[in-house]
């Protein structure tokens, strides 16, 4: 049975929702599932614009075979040859012989790696802004480098103002039958888990998001739907979409708020996250979150460092080091380059207590522009009374910061 | 050469003479008043010596190196402080133009300099470049048919008394030596002032001043040699230099020599001369034999000069030489002279200050013996690499990490508003104050006045705001000891009194490196100034750009909360972690791969080391991950 929606005039979603998979990547959990999405122009010329996942092949030739109706495949465009996309290429190839594929000279390289078989004479490469005339609609070509790998491209569809954009503008989530953003309340449903998605899959990236967004920008009154490959079709609200991506590609907070997370083998770090918490709330401060590093998953925890102003790292020490899931979240952040954030560094040991100094070192000499706020909390195994004085100290140090 | 020529010998009696009329009974008295000789000054040119060395064609006697040299002896020999002047003006002020202008730099400016019309003087110093010129901070950016400067000098012979400037600038920043220009820079340019005058220890009638470039519009045809050369320049003018330097200590030591032997062959104790007794004959002899040392070394490295022959070692050894004799001959001078050595007036109690200043300046002799080693082992051997080989950042603020926010926009009372809703939420409570005469030291707020405040009537705009925010009232240190505005006890600074309150108003002063030591310790600093560059705005945490005339009656104002309280005993407030700021160079990342290229890593294994800047990579490097070329690197 065919799944399939209408995005404009001749232009169909033909993608698919996968629920079942539980890591994206083999790394990210998507409990609210993902959709891959693939759509396919019906003209003069018949046109797919990039396929999906292995797993969702099935139900995406149904969803072609629908569409066309009897009629052949003339072209397809692969814009980004990760296999979550391009896998099932080789099985639409082989119901479809004759179409011929459009994509850049990086891209067929990666093909090749990728053990992709394609005559020859089927390719078309295209250079960055090339016009490709596919029967009555006529299409150019950006390119992408790095958001989120080197062959990455988009394709605009000059006559009826469609954007493939690849993976730019995706999200985590299944569509479960929305196809629009306007047929859900974005900020509320779905901001975090697209934010969850930019900023661990193309977190690294900013500096080329921003080429992106400056290359395209002289094209925006021409775009009229942005066909992402995962989440929500975009149809209105663009400023919305690119304000979001103009903080995340720069590391600027979206919001002032301290987000505290804290790693803690017997409760007595996590009460002093949590007593920091509560400090912070009695003086008003907004947006503050706290997270267990030990029982959440690092995407999340990048999310809300992309999101927020302020960090509070709490750790116990652990072989004479940082404990390992708060090392593994730092390392995460500096290879997602997060940067441009305040830093409040609570440690704990009960002999030796290395963590507070690794971790401002780490931040200091491995990250950009994390500025260690001075105060430090140092636990000698558990928060006595007597030093409620410097939790105090520290929220009202934070409080300041956050003014700044 | 064993001996000077008859040519020689003449103008030596000339100067002498000169020296010995003209300078000689009026030395103690410029020494005293700290006053330079501009009228001996305009003698000396009138007589062709303030271009001694250059060709008559440019202006000058024509003469060789080595009556260069013989004429500041001759003047140092009275007074150091007047030779030094002329050293400066030949060999800093004059001479790069003479070896690096070109033929209408030549005519413009060394003529006028050669026929002491002007006067030069060199600008290269700064606080956080002395013996190493790579730390140069002074910059100069091309824009159209003008080179922008920005920045300041220290320490300059000649500043403010000299017409015409050559001044060295970073054109390229980021690649250390390598960056450093050189241009002529003309008294009156706009932007271009005369900071503190400096109180010295001697050669006291020589004017040393500091330099200030504020966006200083300076015509591209000024440029000295090329952009980049400017290190070169530099280092060539100060081997040149050195002989000049060496020919003043040589004078001062041969001046004190003659006073100490005058004297103990006058002065009779145990029945005859003291000069005869043994201890003193003894010190004559060491002291005339280092002078005769001295002086073959002086003059060796002013032929081999004039010659063209290689004289750099040749210059840092006579300069090394001549400077510690004329220390250890003006100290036993002073112990042949007994207790009359040690009073003002006599002339051996100058020379001896006089002296010291040839150890240090134009290169210590520290650096001295760096240049002569290096002559003589060649370069080190190359170090091994290693992770910590990373070229030094630019040096850190003077008063520690500062918040350094500045409102430059919006009205006066919009800058005022903003800086006031700070300091509120920052804890200070403006119905408290102190009295205004709290000693600075146990001052808990502070408002001080710089230069920058204008004539003494405005110093009622810093007693109103004082007034205002309950703060004693201090100054920079010009103003307390030139202007004498206030009281001496109220100046703030390394050499005045340190401030360890909470909050310093500092008001129209610019923020020297000696008043920055003195207000580390202040817990919040906000820097009123007109000139943006000014360095106060580097080391405060709130600046306001504005005129004092406009900003004080304002914040005056904001402040005023009738009859002050008087203040509970001082609790420190804590000082803000300032923001991590990017570093001033930049990363760029491969389009192919995502790899950072850092300069400050470099890439070894590829050849380059530590330090170069991607633009100065080879045209055919490419991405050491996945050889992606140079052009497909985007900013980080």
């Amino acid at each position: 049975m065919h799944i399939v929606r209408e995005v404009t005039d001749h232009l169909y979603w033909i993608g698919v929702n996968d629920h079942r998979l539980a890591l994206f990547e083999n790394i990210h959990p998507i409990p609210e599932g993902v959709s891959y999405n693939s759509y396919l122009l019906k003209g003069e010329k018949n046109v797919l614009f990039d396929t999906v996942d292995w797993e969702a092949c099935r139900q995406m030739m149904e969803n072609i075979e629908y569409v066309l109706d009897g009629e052949d495949l003339d072209y397809i465009v692969i814009n980004h040859w990760e296999p979550d996309h391009a896998a099932s290429l080789q099985v639409v190839l082989e119901a479809y012989p004759n179409a011929k594929i459009i994509g850049n000279q990086k891209g067929f390289q990666l093909a090749e790696q990728f053990g992709f078989k394609i005559d020859e004479d089927k390719k078309i490469v295209v250079n960055e802004g090339d016009v490709v005339e596919v029967g009555d609609h006529s299409l150019t070509f950006l390119f992408m480098p790095m958001v989120h790998w080197p062959e990455a491209m988009v394709t605009l569809d000059l006559t009826n103002g469609a954007l493939f954009s690849a993976d730019a503008f995706g999200s985590f989530k299944a569509l479960d039958g929305k196809l629009f953003n306007d047929e859900v309340d974005y900020d509320r449903e779905w901001i975090d888990e697209n934010r969850r998605y930019l900023t661990n899959i193309v977190g690294k990236y900013g500096p080329h998001i921003r080429k992106i967004l400056k290359k395209a920008a002289p094209l925006l009154d021409q775009i009229k739907f942005i066909c992402p490959l995962h989440g929500l079709v975009w149809r209105s609200d663009f400023g919305y979409l690119l304000d979001k991506y103009e903080h995340w590609a720069n590391y600027e907070p979206e919001q002032k708020g301290v987000v505290i997370c804290y790693a803690s083998m017997y409760g007595n770090t996590e009460q002093a996250a949590q007593a920091l918490a509560s400090k912070l709330c009695e003086l008003g401060v907004e947006n503050v979150e706290v997270f267990d590093v030990s029982n959440t998953h690092v995407s999340y925890l990048i999310s809300e460092v992309f999101k927020n102003s302020h960090l509070v790292l709490a750790s116990c020490t652990y072989n004479l080091g940082i404990f390992p899931v708060m090392k593994n979240f730092l390392e995460d952040m500096k290879a997602l380059n997060v940067q441009n954030r305040e830093v409040a560094v609570i440690e704990n040991g009960s002999w030796a207590i290395r963590s507070g100094d690794l971790i401002s070192e780490f931040l200091d000499d491995e990250m950009k522009q994390m500025t260690v706020l001075n105060d430090r909390i140092t636990i000698a195994s558990h928060l006595k009374e007597g030093q409620e004085e410097e939790l105090d100290e520290l929220a009202k140090t934070i409080k300041d910061s956050l003014r700044a | 050469m064993f001996r000077c020529s008859e040519e020689h010998e003449q103008l030596r009696a000339e100067i002498r003479e000169f020296a010995e009329n003209e300078i000689k009974p009026y030395a103690f008295q410029w020494d005293r008043e700290n006053h330079f000789p501009r009228d001996v000054v305009e003698k000396m040119a009138r007589k062709g010596w303030l271009g001694i060395p250059y060709p008559k064609e440019y202006g000058g006697m024509g003469k060789d190196v080595l009556s260069y040299s013989i004429a500041v002896e001759e003047l140092s020999r009275v007074d150091g402080g007047t030779g030094v002047i002329l050293s400066a003006h030949v060999s800093l002020g004059s001479w790069p133009i003479f070896a690096f202008g070109t033929e209408e730099q030549k005519k413009k400016y060394l003529t006028p300099l050669a026929k002491g019309e002007k006067i030069g003087a060199f600008g290269l110093t700064e606080p956080n470049a002395g013996s190493d010129a790579g730390g140069t901070e002074t910059t100069a950016v091309l824009e159209g048919d003008h080179y922008i400067l920005n920045g300041e000098k220290i320490f300059i012979t000649n500043g403010g008394e000299a017409d015409t400037y050559v001044v060295f600038a970073v054109t390229t920043p980021n690649i250390g030596t390598k960056g450093i220009s050189a241009f002529i820079v003309e008294k009156g340019m706009e932007g271009f002032t005369i900071g503190d005058h400096y109180d010295k220890l001697g050669i006291r009638s020589s004017a040393t001043a500091q330099l200030l470039f504020d966006d200083v519009k300076v015509p591209k045809e000024n440029l000295l040699g090329k952009e980049g050369e400017g290190f070169k320049i530099a280092m060539a003018t100060l081997d040149g230099g050195r002989i000049g330097i060496a020919s003043q200590a040589l004078g001062i030591a041969q001046g004190a020599f003659e006073s100490a032997k005058n004297y103990t062959l006058d002065r009779v104790q145990f029945g005859k001369p003291v000069a005869f007794q043994q201890g003193l004959s003894f010190k004559l002899a060491d002291m005339a034999t280092q002078i005769r040392a001295a002086r073959m070394l002086v003059y060796s490295a002013a032929e081999l000069k004039e010659k063209h022959e290689p004289y750099g070692m040749e210059a840092a050894m006579a300069k090394q030489y001549a400077s510690d004799t004329a220390v250890k001959v003006t100290e036993e001078a002073i112990q042949c002279y007994g207790g009359n050595g040690y009073l003002k007036g006599m002339d051996v109690e100058r020379m001896y200050r006089d002296a010291k200043i040839t150890q240090i300046y134009e290169g210590t002799n520290e650096i001295m013996r760096v240049v002569i080693s290096s002559y003589l082992l060649g370069k080190p051997p190359k170090k091994e690499k290693s992770a910590g080989a990373m070229p030094t950042k630019a040096a850190k603020n003077i008063t520690g990490p500062r918040k350094k926010v500045i409102y430059k926009k919006g009205s006066a009372q919009e800058r005022v508003d903003a800086l006031v809703e700070n300091l509120k939420a920052d804890g200070y409570d403006f119905t408290v104050g102190i009295a205004m005469d709290t000693p600075i030291t146990k001052a808990e707020r502070v408002v001080s006045a710089g230069k920058g405040i204008g004539p003494k009537e405005n110093m009622s705009l810093i007693e109103d705001l004082a007034k205002a925010c309950g703060a004693a009232i201090g100054s920079s240190r010009p103003v307390a000891e030139t202007l004498q505005y206030v009281p001496i006890d109220r100046y703030v600074g390394m050499s005045g009194q340190k401030f360890n309150g909470n909050l310093y108003i500092a008001c129209g002063i610019s923020g020297a490196v000696q008043h920055l030591k003195g207000i580390t310790n202040a817990s919040t600093i906000v820097a009123i100034n007109k000139n943006p560059n000014a360095p106060i705005f580097k080391n405060c945490d709130y600046g306001i750009v504005g005129d004092v005339n406009e900003i004080l009656p304002l914040l005056s104002k904001a402040l005023d909360t009738g009859e002050k309280q008087p203040a509970p005993p001082m609790k420190k407030i804590k000082r803000a972690t300032p923001k991590k700021e990017k570093p001033d160079y930049t990363i760029m990342v491969c389009d192919g791969c995502g790899y950072e290229y850092d300069p400050m890593v470099g890439d070894e294994a590829n050849g380059i080391p530590a330090g170069t800047p991607f633009e100065k990579l080879p045209e055919d490097w490419v991405c050491p991950e996945c050889s992606e070329i140079k052009a497909n690197f985007e900013k980080a």
